[in-house]
């Protein structure tokens, strides 16, 4: 058995996303339906040692329905490339959890803790009706919609200068920080479609993907994440128009491409 | 979202029986199905009629000679329908026709007939998105109430969640559909399109045993296929290729067989599906899963969808042939569904299009 089972083995189950499963060793701070890992892992809290700071861990376990060779390669490929584009995303000063630990053949991936909470339950259209809370939640973190949209689109921005693409950017991969006297901070997490691409396609592509989680999970979203795009134009400066013409079309194209047939 | 509390569903039950007969034709399936919707909620399948329209191996369907084909057989597969319904065009309480998405020629002469219907036996007429069409039938035949839906067709490619009246997609290709990248495979390796060149991929995929790296394109929630088609393609120019191997073939190691190829692709584009389907079920939370369209009725796909559905704790629901392709009788259950909320088609309005957005319908019917 490798060291990183025996970890996984002593820590804490939090949830279990799309693709990769996390432990938990300490009081469990969210709740297993609060966390939803988009990509399919399983999600565990866990301290590399009796008194270090916590650590998230990302255990991508085998998925059975895929073949085990596809699955394979594609587990090392996604840690491993995971890894590269958080610390390069650290190296340009972007919000990301920093990197504890690293096993691409066993699929798991330690990272920095983060205590926050993220931006789809800070934003409205997603708690059930239970929209005193959401208020609740915005005061005590000290930070309104608009100030969140900012955070959102600079953040994004700050990456993308560092040819970093997420690849599956969402509401529930972004995670609002609170800092004691003074204004939260967005972290932006779960790398594990990211790559590295100077591109405009790959840039545009991005928004594209946040756009249509944000029109899908947050109805009545349109002018939110118009300010995501001015905090982000302001940021990108020059290289905003390439981008904002290529985003143009890439909105086109799922619209022409879904009818035939 | 799922997790609200369910609303009552403005679709009221009806006084009395309804009766609506679906015509479909929007590719190369010609299609004809009558539907009964009884007073108590219930609704049963009287009747529906398939006739497709079968190329020699190697070439696609043509819209011209799709439509042709459609013209020929329109009244025969009409007259089978009703035969087999055992009802009388008076009986009806409306035609639902595929208004889009589709083929064109093939789209407007099965709609020529619907209006030619419409006046003869002076019935309304209702007009149809085929997706929406796919999703209401296979919610009625599985009964899943709030499944994320993974459509898969040749033409098209969807994960799609139903939100506030309206089908969502979450995710879709970005280029061609899962279908028209299996079928233009089955062309490249000569498999034949009878009965279908899907189905024909599947039982070669069955005797594949190497896995051929290929490109694997997710993005986001969404895919790409066209590159997986070309990558795929170009291993039957491979030296190791061999068309029809024979026995001596398979004992050396090296050697790229179409079955081989065929597995590959499958594993590969599946995989991608199955993984973009649970993506949006995390995202949503959502357990159930249906699956839709023509390439829903590949048993490999449901098996990894089942597979992936039991790791999360959810349920795949899936429907067989005759429901899973182009079928008349869909058309008349999504149809009748908006005739009972008080949706018509006036004459004027019963054009086809070749482009119609599935997230485009008003979901009267749904809370």
């Amino acid at each position: 058995m490798s060291a990183s089972q025996n970890l996984i083995d002593s820590a804490l189950f939090i949830s279990q996303g799309a693709e990769a499963a996390s432990i938990f060793l300490l009081p469990v701070i969210f709740s297993p339906d609060n966390d939803i890992d988009s990509i399919g892992q399983k999600v565990y809290k866990a301290q590399l040692t009796s008194n270090s700071s916590p650590i998230l861990l990302k255990h991508r376990f085998q998925k059975q329905y895929r073949h085990p060779t596809l699955d394979a390669s594609l587990t090392r490929s996604r840690i491993a490339g995971e890894a590269r584009t958080l610390l390069r995303c650290l190296r340009a000063g972007v919000n990301v959890p920093g990197i504890r630990m690293v096993d691409a053949t066993n699929g798991v991936l330690g990272i920095q803790w983060i205590e926050g909470e993220s931006v789809r339950k800070l934003l409205p259209g997603e708690a059930e009706g239970e929209d005193n809370e959401e208020v609740d939640l915005l005061q005590e973190y000290g930070i309104s919609i608009d100030e969140i949209m900012n955070l959102v689109g600079t953040e994004i921005a700050k990456m993308h200068k560092a040819d970093v693409i997420h690849g599956d950017l969402t509401t529930s991969n972004m995670m609002i920080r609170p800092i004691k006297s003074s204004q939260a901070e967005l972290i932006l997490i779960d790398f594990g479609l990211a790559f590295q691409s100077t591109l405009t396609e790959d840039k545009a592509v991005d928004l594209y993907v946040l756009e249509r989680a944000f029109l899908s999970t947050h109805p009545d979203s349109e002018p939110m994440f118009a300010s995501v795009l001015a905090a982000y134009e302001q940021r990108m400066g020059n290289d905003w128009a390439a981008i904002k013409s290529r985003l143009d079309d890439v909105r086109l194209r799922g619209r022409k491409r879904s009818m035939v047939g | 979202m799922p997790g609200k509390l369910r609303k009552s569903s403005p679709l009221k039950n009806s006084d009395r029986p309804y009766l609506a007969l679906g015509l479909e034709g929007s590719a190369n399936k010609l299609g004809a199905g009558i539907i009964k919707h009884a007073g108590d909620g219930s609704s049963s399948v009287l009747s529906n009629v398939r006739h497709t329209y079968i190329t020699p191996p190697g070439e696609g369907f043509q819209p011209k000679d799709t439509a042709t084909h459609h013209r020929e057989w329109a009244m025969k597969v009409i007259e089978d329908c009703l035969d087999q319904a055992d009802v009388s065009m008076h009986d009806l309480d409306c035609i639902c026709f595929t208004k889009g998405p589709g083929m064109g020629a093939p789209l407007q002469s099965v709609a020529l007939v619907a209006r030619t219907l419409s006046l003869l036996f002076d019935k309304p007429l209702v007009g149809v998105n085929h997706c929406v069409g796919h999703i209401e039938m296979g919610r009625e035949i599985t009964g899943a109430q709030n499944p994320v839906v993974l459509y898969v067709s040749g033409g098209n490619t969807q994960v799609i969640a139903y939100s506030r009246q309206c089908y969502r997609i979450f995710g879709e290709t970005l280029d061609i559909a899962v279908g028209n990248c299996l079928d233009r495979f089955a062309r490249v390796i000569g498999l034949p399109n009878d009965p279908s060149p899907g189905y024909n991929i599947e039982q070669e995929a069955k005797k594949g045993k190497r896995l051929l790296p290929l490109p694997y394109a997710t993005k986001g929630m969404d895919i790409s296929l066209s590159g997986i088609l070309s990558c795929v393609e170009a291993y039957t120019y491979d030296k190791a290729f061999r068309p029809n191997p024979i026995l001596a073939d398979l004992e050396v190691e090296n050697v790229i067989t179409p079955a081989d190829l065929c597995f590959s692709l499958q594993e590969t584009v599946f995989a991608m599906l199955v993984e973009i389907t649970e993506r949006a079920m995390a995202h949503i939370g959502s357990k159930e899963v249906l699956i839709v369209g023509g390439v829903g009725c590949n048993e490999r796909l449901q098996e990894m969808m089942d597979v992936m559905a039991q790791e999360r704790g959810g349920q795949v629901f899936a429907t067989d042939e005759r429901f899973c392709i182009d079928n008349g009788i869909m058309i008349a259950q999504a149809g009748l569904l908006s005739y009972r909320m008080g949706f018509r088609t006036p004459l004027v309005k019963t054009t086809c299009t070749q482009r119609f957005r599935t997230d485009q319908v008003h979901i009267a019917w749904r809370a």
